[in-house]
C-alpha cells in the first residue's frame, strides 16, 4: 500500500497535536510578551522585560537545583530500575507479565494519595520512625521529610515505571542468542553485560532517561509536600508566579525559558541517538 | 533524511505554529483578560432558582450542613474547591459562573472594584440579625452590600508542648533554639511578610522599601530555623514533624482533634501584633442561581447550623448562638478565641496596590529562592 | 557477532539444551534488589489501603476497623460526582486518544514519508514537557480562544498528552509487524481500507488494548493538567485531593486512594481479559513492553 495511502493517517493526529499543543505555545509566548494589569490579568504589547526577569541570576540556583535534583532522580531510577528490569526479563519466566504488571500498580493509586502516604509513614511519629526508635537503630527519630533526598525519593517514586518500561522492552526485543554467543565469548557474566547487553539495551536506557529527567525538572508537587526550606524547584517559582503573585506575563516567561533549556537538553539526547535503531526505541 | 533535516523541519513546523499562534491571538483580542465590568445588579429575592454551586476552600465546611440545606429545600449542592485566593480568581476570570464563593476579606475589595459581586439585600435575610454588628460596615465591603462574614481567624504560632514546653508569646518563637529543624511557616507570603513585618514593629501592610528590606533579612533569618513552609499544620504537628508552626486558630482544634494527646497541642498568638482577618461569603455577579445562594446564606445563617459548622470546622463566626459551640473547642485556649474587641484592635491584611503587591511577590520570591 | 546474528534459532535452542546451570542463572542478589524496589513501590499502598478502614481519624496509628470514611466518601455528593467525572473523562479521552495515536503511528510507520518522520519529532514533545507547562498551555488556550473551563477542555487537554504514548506503544509493536500479511490480503483482493480493518487492525490489537491502559491510567491519575483545565463541573478527584493535601486533609483520601485503585484495577483488568474473552491467545499485558508472541 502506498506511502500517500498511510500518510493519511498522519492527518487527524498531527492536527490534533497542532491544534491544541503547539498553538498554545504560542499563546504563551505572546502572553509572556505582555505586562500584567492590576486585575491579575494580561495586557498584550511587547515587553521582553518579563525575560530580563527570567533570566535574573536570583534564579540560577533554582535551575540549578532543579537540573540537580532531576539528574539525581534520573540516576537512582536507572540505578534501580535497571536491575528490575533485567530480573524480569531474564529470569521472570511465565510470572513476568504479572511482575511488569505489578511494576504499574502503584500507579492506580493516585499519586498524591501515595505521596501523602508517604509523608505519613514517614514522619517523625509514623510508622518507620517508631520502627527505629523501638528497636533501637536509632535514639532519636530519624528526620527523613522536609529534605532535598525527600524530595528526590517522591520524584523517583513518581517516575520509576516511566524508567523501568523502556529498559524491559529494549532486553525484551534483545535476542536472547546474543546473550549466549557474548557467554561463549567473554566468559564471564561481567563482560557478557558490559559488551552485548548493555549496549543493546542503550536505547532503552536513553529514552528512560529522558522520559524521567525532562518532566522532572518542572516537576512542583514532590518539592511543595516533601521539600524543605531550601528545595525550591524551577515547577514551584512557575506555580508561585501563577497562584501566587498572579504574574502570568512573567510565569509565561520563566516557562519558555525553561521549555528552552529542556528543548537544549532534547537536541543532545537527539543528535546522540542520531541513528535510527535508537530513536525508535522511543518513536 | 538526515537528523539535521527533521530538527530543521521540526522548527520550521514550531516556529509555523508559533506565527499562527500569534496571528490567532492579535487576531482574537479576548484573552485572559479582567473579567469585563459588569453593573452590579439587584440582589436576587432568596428563593429557589436553580441548582446550587459552591466555590470554597476544602474542607470548610460541614457537609452535614450542606446535605440539609439540600434535603429541606430539594436542590443539588455541587462543591468544587480552590486551594488559594489566586487560584480562585483565575478560575473566576476565566469565565467559570459559580453561584457562592468564599473570599478572604481583601479579595472581597478587590472584587467589589471590579464589580464582580451580586449585591446582597441583608435586610431579606432571616436570619441576618444574629451577625456581629461589627460586619455591618466593614472596611472591605461599605454597607455590607455584597457580603456576609463566614469564619474569622487569627493567625498564631501553634506548637507541641511535650517537645518545647513553654513559649514566650512572641513571633521570635518561630526561631526558637529548642525547636530548630523542627519549625515551620505558612507557605502564604501574606502571612509570612505579615508576621515579620510585625516582628520588626512595622505595620502589617508596610509597603516602604527600607521596612521591606528589614522584613526580609527577619526572613531569611528565620528560613535558617525552618524545616519547611506548609499550610497544614495540623498533620506536621500531630506527626511529630514539626515542634513550633506558624498557623491559624483554627488549625490547632482539628490538630487536637487528630491527635490521641491533645492536651500536648497548644496555641498563642503574639504581642507584637496578632493578625485576624474573615472570609466572606459573596454571589459573583455572573451567578446562574443567585436565588438558590440568598437562600443558602440565610440557612449558614442559621444560629443552630452555624453552631454546629463552627463545632466541624474549628473556626469561630460572627453569629449570636455560635459562641459556646466554639467556647467548648477552645476551652483550653483562650487564644484561640476571637472576640469582637479582637477584630477591632487586631490588624488586618490590606489589599495592595499592584506595584506594592508586585515588590511582596518579589521578596517572597527571592527569600524561597 | 554477524554470524550469532544470522542464525539465531539454531544457536538458541542446542544452547538451551546444553547449558549447565551457573550461579548467574539465579542471581539472588538481582533478586534480593527486586524484591525491595517492589517493597518500596507497594509500601505506601498497603497504608493507604490499611488506613482507610482505620477507625480513628488519625493518619498515623491504627486503632480499629471501620467503614466511616467510605460511608462519609459515598455519602458526599460533590465527592461521587468527582469520581463518575473522573471516570467520564478517562473513559472518553482514552477512546479518542487510541484511535488519534493508533492512526499516527499507521502513518508514521507505514509511509515512510518525511512528515512521518518530522510527526515523530513533534510527538516526543509531549512526553517531555513538564506538566506545569502542558496545564498553563492548556489553561491560556482556552481562555484565549474563548472557551468556558469545562469537561469538554480537560478532555480536550488530557487527550492530547495521551496521543504520544499510544503512538509510543503501539508504534513498538508494528516495527516488529512485516507488511506481508496486508500485501497478502492485496493481492487476495481486498481494498485498502479492508485489508486495514481486517488484517492490520486486529493483529495490532493487543497493543492498542496495552495502549488504552495506559491512557486510561494516567487520565484518571492526572492532577495537573485538570486542575488547570477545570470549569464548573464537578472537579475531577485529583483536583479535590490536592486542595486537601495544601488545606484540609482527613482520612477520607484514604478511602477516596483505595476506590480509585479499585476502578483503576477494575479496567486493568477488563483489558487484559478482552482479549482472552474474543478468543485471542495473547494478553495485552505483553504487548504493553513491546514484545508479542510469548
Amino acid at each position: 500500500m502506498t506511502s500517500a495511502f498511510w500518510q493519511r493517517f498522519l492527518y487527524p493526529g498531527a492536527l490534533w497535536l497542532l491544534l491544541f499543543f503547539v498553538v498554545p505555545f504560542g499563546i504563551a509566548v505572546l502572553i509572556s510578551l505582555g505586562a500584567n494589569n492590576e486585575f491579575g490579568g494580561v495586557t498584550y504589547g511587547r515587553n521582553p522585560s518579563n525575560y530580563a526577569d527570567a533570566l535574573d541570576p536570583l534564579f540560577a540556583p533554582v535551575l540549578l537545583r532543579s537540573l540537580g535534583y532531576a539528574a539525581a532522580t534520573a540516576a537512582l531510577c536507572l540505578l534501580l530500575g535497571y536491575p528490575v528490569a533485567y530480573c524480569i526479563a531474564r529470569f521472570g519466566g511465565r510470572r513476568r507479565n504479572l511482575l511488569i504488571a505489578a511494576i504499574l500498580a502503584p500507579f492506580l493509586i493516585n499519586y498524591l494519595v501515595r505521596t501523602y502516604a508517604w509523608v505519613a509513614l514517614l514522619s517523625d511519629e509514623g510508622l518507620v520512625n517508631r520502627v527505629i526508635v523501638d528497636s533501637g537503630v536509632a535514639g532519636r527519630p530519624v528526620g527523613f521529610l522536609n529534605t532535598p533526598w525527600a524530595v528526590i525519593g517522591g520524584l523517583v517514586y513518581g517516575y520509576l515505571g516511566f524508567m523501568i518500561l523502556p529498559i524491559y522492552a529494549s532486553l525484551e526485543r534483545m535476542d536472547s542468542a546474543l546473550i549466549e554467543a557474548g557467554k561463549d565469548l567473554y566468559g564471564s557474566p561481567r563482560q557478557t553485560f558490559w559488551h552485548v547487553t548493555w549496549p543493546q539495551t542503550l536505547p532503552g536506557v536513553l529514552a528512560g532517561t529522558v522520559l524521567v529527567f525532562l518532566p522532572a525538572v518542572g516537576d512542583f508537587v514532590s518539592a511543595q509536600l516533601l521539600g524543605g526550606p531550601d528545595t525550591y524547584m524551577v515547577g514551584n517559582l512557575i506555580q508561585q508566579q501563577y497562584f501566587g503573585a498572579e504574574n502570568w506575563p512573567f510565569g509565561a516567561a520563566l516557562t519558555i525559558v525553561l521549555m528552552a533549556f529542556l528543548a537544549v537538553f532534547m537536541l543532545f539526547y537527539l543528535r546522540g541517538a542520531s541513528s535510527s535503531a535508537r530513536r525508535e526505541a522511543l518513536v | 533524511m538526515t537528523a539535521d533535516g527533521m530538527r530543521r523541519r521540526d522548527f520550521l513546523r514550531g516556529s509555523a505554529g508559533l506565527a499562527a499562534g500569534a496571528l490567532v491571538g492579535a487576531g482574537c483580542g479576548v484573552g485572559p483578560q479582567s473579567a469585563p465590568k459588569v453593573v452590579a445588579q439587584k440582589a436576587a429575592a432568596p428563593k429557589v432558582d436553580g441548582d446550587l454551586l459552591i466555590f470554597n476552600w476544602t474542607e470548610y465546611m460541614n457537609p452535614k450542613v450542606i446535605k440539609g440545606f439540600a434535603k429541606q429545600y430539594g436542590v443539588k449542592v455541587t462543591t468544587s474547591n480552590f486551594d488559594s485566593m489566586p487560584g480562585m480568581m483565575a478560575k473566576l476570570r476565566s469565565g467559570n459562573r459559580y453561584d457562592l464563593i468564599f473570599p478572604t476579606a481583601d479579595y472581597v475589595n478587590r472584587l467589589n472594584r471590579q464589580g464582580q459581586l451580586r449585591q446582597l439585600d441583608r435586610g431579606v435575610l432571616r436570619n441576618s440579625a444574629g451577625i456581629y454588628p461589627f460586619f455591618d460596615d466593614p472596611w472591605y465591603d461599605k454597607d455590607s452590600a455584597h457580603t456576609v462574614p463566614y469564619g474569622m481567624y487569627t493567625t498564631g504560632i501553634a506548637w507541641r508542648a511535650d517537645k518545647v514546653g513553654e513559649l514566650r508569646g512572641s513571633w521570635n518563637d518561630l526561631a526558637l533554639e529548642a525547636a530548630r529543624g523542627r519549625t515551620f511557616m505558612l507557605d502564604d507570603f501574606q502571612e509570612a511578610i505579615g508576621q515579620a513585618n510585625l516582628l520588626n514593629g512595622f505595620d502589617l501592610n508596610t509597603t516602604d522599601p527600607a521596612e521591606l528590606e528589614r522584613t526580609k533579612a527577619t526572613l531569611e533569618l528565620q528560613k535558617e530555623f525552618l524545616r519547611g513552609y506548609s499550610t497544614n499544620p495540623a498533620p506536621n504537628l500531630v506527626g511529630g514533624t514539626a515542634w513550633v508552626h506558624h498557623a491559624w486558630n483554627g488549625d490547632v482544634v482539628n490538630a487536637r482533634n487528630q491527635s490521641k494527646e491533645p492536651e500536648n497541642l497548644k496555641f498563642q498568638t503574639c504581642r507584637e501584633g496578632i493578625p485576624v482577618g474573615s472570609d466572606c461569603m459573596a454571589i459573583p455577579a455572573n451567578a446562574r442561581h443567585p436565588g438558590t445562594a440568598t437562600l443558602f446564606i440565610d440557612w449558614i445563617l442559621d444560629p443552630e447550623n452555624a453552631a454546629e459548622n463552627v463545632s466541624w470546622f474549628g473556626y469561630p463566626m460572627p453569629i449570636k448562638g455560635t459562641e459556646d459551640a466554639f467556647a467548648e473547642l477552645a476551652a483550653d485556649d483562650p487564644q484561640i478565641q476571637i472576640t469582637t474587641d479582637d477584630l477591632a484592635t487586631g490588624v488586618q491584611f490590606r489589599e495592595l496596590p499592584v506595584d506594592d503587591k508586585a515588590a511582596w511577590d518579589r521578596l517572597w520570591t527571592e527569600v524561597k529562592a | 557477532m554477524s554470524v550469532a546474528a544470522e542464525r539465531p534459532v539454531e544457536v538458541a535452542r542446542p544452547a538451551a539444551r546444553r547449558r549447565e546451570p551457573r550461579r548467574f542463572d539465579r542471581p539472588r542478589a538481582l533478586w534480593a534488589v527486586t524484591g525491595l524496589v517492589y517493597a518500596f513501590l507497594f509500601a505506601p499502598i498497603l497504608i493507604v489501603i490499611l488506613f482507610s478502614f482505620n477507625a480513628q481519624r488519625s493518619l498515623q496509628t491504627f486503632d480499629g476497623f471501620s467503614l466511616r470514611w467510605y460511608r462519609d466518601f459515598l455519602g458526599d455528593e460533590s465527592l461521587r460526582a468527582s469520581l463518575f467525572t473522573s471516570i467520564e473523562i478517562a473513559a472518553i479521552t482514552t477512546v479518542v486518544a487510541t484511535v488519534l495515536g493508533t492512526a499516527l503511528a499507521l502513518g508514521m510507520t507505514r509511509s515512510r514519508s518525511r512528515a512521518g518522520r518530522a510527526s515523530g519529532l513533534v510527538l516526543l514533545i509531549p512526553l517531555v514537557t513538564p506538566e506545569i507547562v502542558a496545564g498553563v498551555s492548556a489553561f491560556v488556550l482556552f481562555a484565549q480562544i474563548g472557551v468556558a473551563l469545562s469537561v469538554t477542555t480537560i478532555v480536550l487537554a488530557h487527550i492530547t498528552f495521551s496521543i504520544s504514548y499510544v503512538c509510543v506503544v503501539v508504534r513498538g509493536r508494528l516495527a516488529s509487524m512485516g507488511t506481508e500479511i496486508e500485501e497478502a490480503a492485496l493481492d487476495l483482493g481486498a481494498t485498502r481500507w479492508q485489508a486495514v480493518r481486517l488484517v492490520t487492525l486486529p493483529a495490532l490489537w493487543p497493543a492498542v488494548l496495552a495502549a488504552a491502559m495506559l491512557v486510561f491510567v494516567l487520565s484518571f491519575d492526572d492532577f495537573v493538567l485538570s486542575f488547570f483545565t477545570t470549569g464548573e463541573d464537578p472537579q475531577p478527584l485529583p483536583v479535590r485531593i490536592y486542595s486537601a493535601l495544601r488545606f484540609g486533609i482527613s482520612p477520607t483520601i484514604n478511602a477516596i486512594g483505595t476506590l480509585m485503585l479499585v476502578v483503576s484495577a477494575a479496567f486493568i483488568a477488563l483489558a487484559v481479559l478482552l482479549p482472552r474473552l474474543l478468543g485471542r491467545n495473547e494478553s495485552g499485558l505483553a504487548t504493553l513492553t513491546g514484545r508479542s508472541g510469548q
